[in-house]
């Protein structure tokens, strides 16, 4: 167990929202889901009981007979974030007198460093790298990302769970979330910052990073596995092999959105290009682990492998 | 542990979930109070405010305190220096010389007061006039300036009306009150403009008159104060009272403030002495003086200070580091990780010389550079590693084939364009088109002519340049003649072992690849024998062998010697005695030349199939098997001290008793084994033994090691630490010094631990480097650095400081530094030995050659390089000083090393070049007997002493031959010689007080000369002119007097 070289990687001015993340993530996921469980049981309760929904007229607990129905942002919600300014305001400042910037050395274009990590924000994408060609991890999958993002209000049909924490009522959309943030996109930040040494291979925290070191890892492509040499074959296998699991995880999807009575009314709810275009956009997210499992454990790189492009 | 999880669990299961805790009266949102967290919040950010203030004031400002700190220091340094400042200016002040000056003073500014104060009193009078003339009269000027330029410019009828007002203007009348005398009460007069002019121009011409009187007054006093003034400063060790009580004001009025060097031309801003303010404090302070405080210390080598002065160059520059920085030690030093030029540490700061001082050899303040690079250059580094600087004459060499190949192609063009161009006016349609042709023809053969001549010029440096061209060690090729053949496994395995502080370093061999190795060398070189020598005498060859100037180089047994050459104390084990004395005759001889062109020793068969006798040598160079130039040299720099053959055989028999009696070599019959040879050569490829050595097929293998001339500034990712990297890391020691540090030490350290074959190793060898000598290259190699320096602050002499750069290389190859003093701080090796220590011996040391370029004559010394001997006859002696049994050898120089020596002499004396010999008055018949009688006086006749080339004669001659003084000395430094040879050369036999001064020359001190007693000239120039004209026919008319 190195702990110099654990403590080199956590030190380093970079990736302090790392480390801090590492702990700030796991609490506000679950102080939100601490009172989006309350909420529910209170849905719960005022379902069951209608003279108190009459009467109880805030979304969330606490609530008395008596108090004021509608409290006002100013002063109540303001003083808050105030509070929370002064106290952001000052943990910067610390942070900002203890830490300089971590400035290098002149670039010098005949030496490129090793690990060479993108800022901490992009580490996820280029953790990515490993598992896509980077036409499909540099270019289609960020921008299908910021169009996924840009598209969710209008793919969301669910009319309930406005302004209040809850986790009933909007299970699907919060699953996707935590699978696609929490799992994909945080844990690949922590990989490519804690796991990811020289060479970008893969170091086990604790494990002293040399650059001298060798691993056996040799990657084959799936047709290589199969044994298939020859061009039109190669395609097709990759063709059938993605169109195959286009069909698979789409069933899946689809299973999953019409899991429930609740999600059946959602479904209907939806145009077929919401639902075309969501289906779409998850199958996608879904390939990201299903492609990290093959590579990382079956050691296999391109299912599909084209003259244009490789997935 | 168990405990802690289970109250753990325990404590989870007991919340009580949002949904079921107590609901609080009142309305928490509504009714709690935010005041506490506010405030507590609000306390925190301010405070982290006063943080940022104090540390940007303070925390990121070290300085500020060190400043302060300063103050207190330095005026603790001068208050206590004070004193003794006051008692030794007291003490030069009472000296008689300073109170006659300061007597001379006052008598001087007594006789110019009475003047003085008449025109002080004129100067204020004047001044008053001015003051009171010039109020009115300025006003007028200005007024009647911008009046005419009114005019000027106007038209019509308004310019009639501006000229009248111009006119009234000039008029006037103007009042003033201007005093005749300087106590009365001045009377109002009237003025025109015009007259004001006259007076204030009067009054003005008066005022410059006055002040050059004054001036020219205090001519004479001031000469005398700065007179004064010198004496003192002269003799003053340090600040006089005043300046130190100056300082110490200055202390009062100390600004706290970033001190900063700012040099636009370079990019550079270097704020070190913002915290090291001592450094150049006209003070000079050291540790013990700040009660061990080391911040504030003066700069310790104040004389390099002075030609490199900080306000032009700097710090950072020479000492790296980062100048900008002042927030902390580490940053300012530049000791972390990414700043990439780290301040040296002390022992290596003179690696900060190099990026300007690349061409220097030798540097006067860098002792430690100065030894690395006589290292690098003797021990062969280069043989693997090239660097600038090294290895200069193969590349010349290969830049002049260049050039002589380029001209002949371009000869080779011209002639096919003149067949042609002749072709084409035999074919021309008119008279007139073929003679345009045919003259073009002309016009090209010129150019020939001229390439022609080039080539001969080119053609004529090849064999000079291919004399300077050496190898770090002997020529292998004739290995067999040369070597006992037991030996040969032995040295290579260990040289060190046989032979310690070799040239030779140790490499990491398997004992099998030392048999195929030692085969390669064994059957690779020339086979044919050498002619049988008869055995000589040891016990003479021992004299010899201590008395020729041998040991200047080699050392043998505990008598020490130079450690330029090997150590030869056990050569009797290793060598053949036939070879030996082919050796030590002329060490130059080759058994076959080398021919470049064919990359092949060329053997007397080639020569008979071209119906060539087997000749070879300087002057028969041509190669029989087609014309180009032959090596007729053996690569080394050992020269012929012109032994006769006789003499080479009782050395080479007093060498081979020098031998081990006990010492066992086993029996080697592998070194016939054929089948080794294919593997030994490829094992000797691998190992580049070709960088030093001679070897038969790789006399054109290239280097194997890495080029060093950047080695300084590579990335540090870039130099292999292999599996030392975390040890390096964690031991502090991953760096450039470091490295090289521990890859000196141990040049397979980096291997440690790694699997590898054979023939993947790390491949330098052992030299089993001294820690003296790890730091020196270190030092040299931290230097080689990509410099961020402007190439206009490289030291670029010119002139004489380029014929000095030229020259040291020279002089360190040849370690002619051995046996000649060429700087005053440079010792020769061998005055040093035991021999030389007596007053006797110390008369048969070569002489020192410190101011040889004022003594000699350049074109004499050029001849004397040639050939020490000075005869073609009689080599067998020295030629300037027949009488030393130590014997200048032939080095067989190159023109070009003989012209660069010769102005490395003269720069080195700072004289010009060329020389032009004075023109000296011939003696006139009375002044030849003059000369005759007084440099044949009995009380000291020259040629006592002096030799004259006539062997008789020269039996006890003690000092240089006369017959060479008209060619070879200059008359200015005879001169000077023949008056104070005790200053020039002290400890010199040449006796001194020859001469006494007497008015403005110099007469014979040694006794009455009858006939110079009516002479009214310069004894000692009568002397000069007449040695200068010395001649064989007045020798011989000496010996008849």
């Amino acid at each position: 167990m190195d702990w110099a070289q654990l403590a080199e990687i956590a030190s380093a001015p970079d990736n302090i929202p790392i480390v801090a993340l590492l702990f700030l993530i796991p609490f506000f996921t679950w102080y939100g889901f601490r009172q989006a469980l309350a909420t529910d049981r209170l849905i719960t309760r005022l379902e069951e009981d209608p003279k108190l929904a009459k009467t109880h007229h805030r979304k969330i607990e606490p609530y008395r007979k008596g108090w004021d129905q509608k409290l006002y942002v100013w002063p109540y919600l303001l003083r808050i974030e105030f509070l929370s300014a002064i106290i952001c305001t000052f943990i910067l400042m610390v942070w900002s007198i203890t830490l300089n910037a971590p400035l290098e050395e002149p670039a010098n274009p005949n030496l490129t460093m090793n690990p060479s990590k993108a800022p901490w924000y992009f580490l996820g994408l280029q953790e990515m790298l490993v598992y896509f060609d980077p036409w499909i991890a540099g270019v289609v999958m960020p921008t299908l990302i910021i169009i996924g993002l840009i598209a969710i209000p209008y793919l969301d049909t669910n009319p309930l769970g406005n302004g209040y924490y809850t986790f009933r009522q909007r299970k699907f959309a919060i699953l996707a979330f935590c699978f696609g943030f929490l799992v994909l996109w945080v844990a690949m930040v922590i990989i490519g910052t804690f796991i990811r040494g020289p060479g970008w291979m893969w170091f086990w925290p604790g494990e002293t990073w040399d650059h001298h070191r060798l691993v056996f890892e040799t990657n084959q492509d799936l047709h290589q596995v199969l044994g298939i040499t020859s061009q039109p074959w190669i395609g097709m296998l990759g063709g059938t092999a993605v169109g195959l699991y286009f069909v698979i995880s789409g069933w899946l999807v689809h299973k999953l959105m019409v899991l429930t009575e609740f999600n059946r009314k959602i479904y209907e709810r939806m145009t077929l290009v919401q639902y075309l275009i969501l289906q779409s956009l998850l199958v996608i997210m879904l390939a990201l682990p299903v492609k990290i499992i093959l590579r990382l454990l079956f050691r296999i790189k391109y299912i599909w492998v084209t003259p244009w492009f490789n997935i | 542990m168990k405990n802690l999880i289970e109250r753990l669990r325990s404590w989870w299961k007991s919340r009580t979930p949002l949904d079921q805790q107590p609901i609080p009266e009142e309305d928490p949102l509504v009714k709690s109070s935010l005041a506490t967290p506010i405030a507590i919040s609000s306390l925190l950010l301010m405070l982290s405010l006063f943080w940022a203030l104090y540390d940007e004031t303070f925390g990121l400002r070290p300085w500020i305190g060190y400043q302060k700190e300063f103050v207190g220091a330095y005026r603790k340094v001068l208050t206590r220096i004070r004193p003794d400042r006051a008692a030794e200016e007291k003490q030069v002040q009472s000296s008689a010389a300073y109170q006659e000056l300061s007597s001379q003073l006052q008598d001087a500014e007594t006789a110019i007061q009475k003047e003085m104060t008449e025109i002080r009193n004129q100067e204020k009078l004047l001044k008053l006039q001015l003051a009171t003339l010039s109020k009115v009269f300025t006003t007028t000027r200005s007024r009647i300036q911008a009046a005419t330029y009114a005019v000027e410019t106007s038209t019509g009828n308004t310019r009639i009306d501006l000229e009248e007002e111009l006119e009234e203007l000039n008029k006037g009348p103007y009042l003033a009150a201007i005093p005749e005398t300087a106590n009365e009460i001045p009377e109002t007069r009237k003025y025109t403009f015009q007259e004001m002019e006259e007076r204030f121009n009067a009054l003005k011409a008066h005022q410059s008159d006055l002040q050059s009187r004054t001036v020219k007054l205090l001519r004479e006093p001031s000469r005398l104060r700065r007179e004064r003034n010198e004496y003192s400063q002269v003799r003053l060790t340090s600040l006089t009272e005043n300046q130190v009580d100056g300082i110490l004001n200055g202390l009062d009025n100390f600004t706290t403030e970033i001190k900063q060097i700012h040099i636009a031309e370079m990019g550079l801003v270097d704020r070190c002495e913002s915290c090291h303010l001592g450094i150049r404090q006209p003070v000079v302070m050291k540790r013990e003086d700040l009660d061990g405080n080391g911040l504030f210390v003066s700069h310790p080598n104040r004389d390099l200070l002075k030609i490199h002065d900080p306000e032009s160059l700097g710090c950072s520059p020479c000492h790296n580091g980062n100048g900008v920085a002042t927030v902390n030690t580490q940053q300012a030093h530049g000791q972390y990780k990414h700043w990439l030029r780290p301040l040296y540490s002390k022992e290596n700061f003179e690696a900060g010389c190099i990026q300007c001082h690349e061409s220097d050899r030798r540097l006067a303040m860098a002792p430690t550079l100065n030894s690395a690079k006589e290292f690098y250059y003797q021990k062969g580094c280069w043989g693997c590693h090239a660097r600038e600087g090294f290895e200069v004459e193969p590349r010349l060499l290969r830049a002049t084939h260049q050039a002589i190949d380029t001209l002949t192609l371009q000869r080779v063009k011209a002639e096919t364009q003149i067949t042609r161009t002749i072709d084409q006016a035999d074919q021309a349609e008119t008279n007139e088109e073929a003679n345009r042709l045919y003259a073009s023809v002309d016009a090209i053969n010129m150019n020939i002519s001229d390439i022609d001549s080039q080539l001969q010029q080119l053609n004529r440096q090849i064999p000079e340049l291919m004399k300077e061209v050496k190898k770090a060690g002997p020529n292998l090729k004739e290995a067999s003649l040369k070597l006992k053949r037991e030996w040969i496994p032995v040295w290579i395995q260990n040289p060190q072992k046989f032979r310690p502080n070799t040239k030779m370093p140790r490499f990491r061999l398997e004992q099998n690849e030392i048999e195929a190795i030692s085969a390669f060398i064994w059957q690779s070189g020339i086979t044919n024998s050498l002619p049988k020598q008869p055995p000589g005498n040891p016990s003479r060859g021992k004299t010899l062998f201590e008395t020729r100037g041998c040991m200047a180089c080699h050392s043998m047994g505990e008598m020490n010697g130079g450690d330029f050459a090997a150590n030869l104390n056990r050569v009797g084990e290793k060598a053949n005695y036939d070879y030996l004395v082919r050796w030590i005759h002329n060490p130059r001889q080759r058994s076959l030349p080398y021919c470049p062109t064919h990359a092949r020793d060329i053997t007397p068969e080639d020569y008979a199939s071209q119906g060539l006798p087997f000749e070879f040598g300087l002057e028969k160079n041509i190669c029989p098997l087609g014309n180009h130039f032959l090596q007729v040299q053996q690569l080394v720099v050992m020269p012929s001290l012109r032994l006769t053959t006789k003499e080479a055989r009782d050395i080479a028999s007093y060498l081979m008793n020098q031998k081990h009696d006990d010492v066992k070599y086993e029996p080697a019959p592998y070194l016939d084994d054929p089948q080794l040879f294919e593997k030994g050569r490829a094992l000797v490829r691998h190992n580049g033994c070709a960088g030093c050595h001679e070897i038969a097929g790789l006399e054109n293998d290239g280097k194997i090691g890495v080029e060093l001339t950047k080695e300084g500034s590579k990335p540090i990712e870039r130099l292999d630490f292999a599996l030392l990297t975390h040890t390096a890391k964690e031991e502090g020691w991953y760096n450039h010094k470091g490295f090289f540090e521990h890859k000196l030490e141990n040049p397979a350290i980096f291997d440690q631990g790694k699997i590898k074959k054979p023939e993947e190793r790390l491949r330098m060898p052992n030299f089993d480097l001294s820690p003296e000598e790890i730091n020196a290259l270190t030092t040299f190699l931290l230097g080689s650095v990509e410099s961020i320096i402007p190439e206009n602050f490289y030291h670029q002499p010119g002139g004489a400081g380029d014929d000095i750069q030229n020259g040291w290389p020279i002089v360190m190859k040849y370690n002619c530094v051995s046996c000649h003093q060429f700087v005053p701080e440079q010792q020769a090796a061998l005055s040093q030995l035991p021999r030389y220590q007596t007053p006797d011996g110390k008369e048969q040391l070569p002489p020192s050659l410190v101011g040889e370029g004022a003594r000699v004559n350049p074109e004499w010394l050029a001849k004397f390089l040639k050939n020490p001997a000075l005869s073609q006859e009689k080599m067998n002696r020295n030629g300037v000083r027949p009488y030393l049994q130590v014997r200048m050898p032939t080095f067989n120089l190159s023109d070009g090393e003989i012209q660069k020596l010769v102005r490395f002499f003269s720069a080195l004396s700072k004289e010009s070049i060329p020389f032009t010999p004075p023109q000296l008055e011939p003696l006139s018949g009375r002044e030849l007997t003059m000369a005759r009688d007084l440099f044949t006086h009995r009380t000291a006749p020259c040629l006592r002493c002096h030799a004259t080339g006539d062997p008789i004669a020269d039996r006890d001659a003690s000092a240089p031959n006369f017959q060479l003084v008209p060619e070879r000395l200059k008359s200015n430094w005879t001169e000077r010689w023949v008056v104070h040879p005790e200053i020039i050369r002290p400890g010199t036999a040449m006796p001194s007080g020859l001469f006494r001064k007497e008015g403005d020359r110099w007469v014979f001190a040694l006794g009455d000369v009858r006939s110079l007693r009516n002479y009214k000239g310069d004894h000692a120039k009568l002397l000069v002119r007449y040695m200068l004209g010395f001649s064989p026919q007045e020798q011989r008319r000496l010996r008849g007097r």
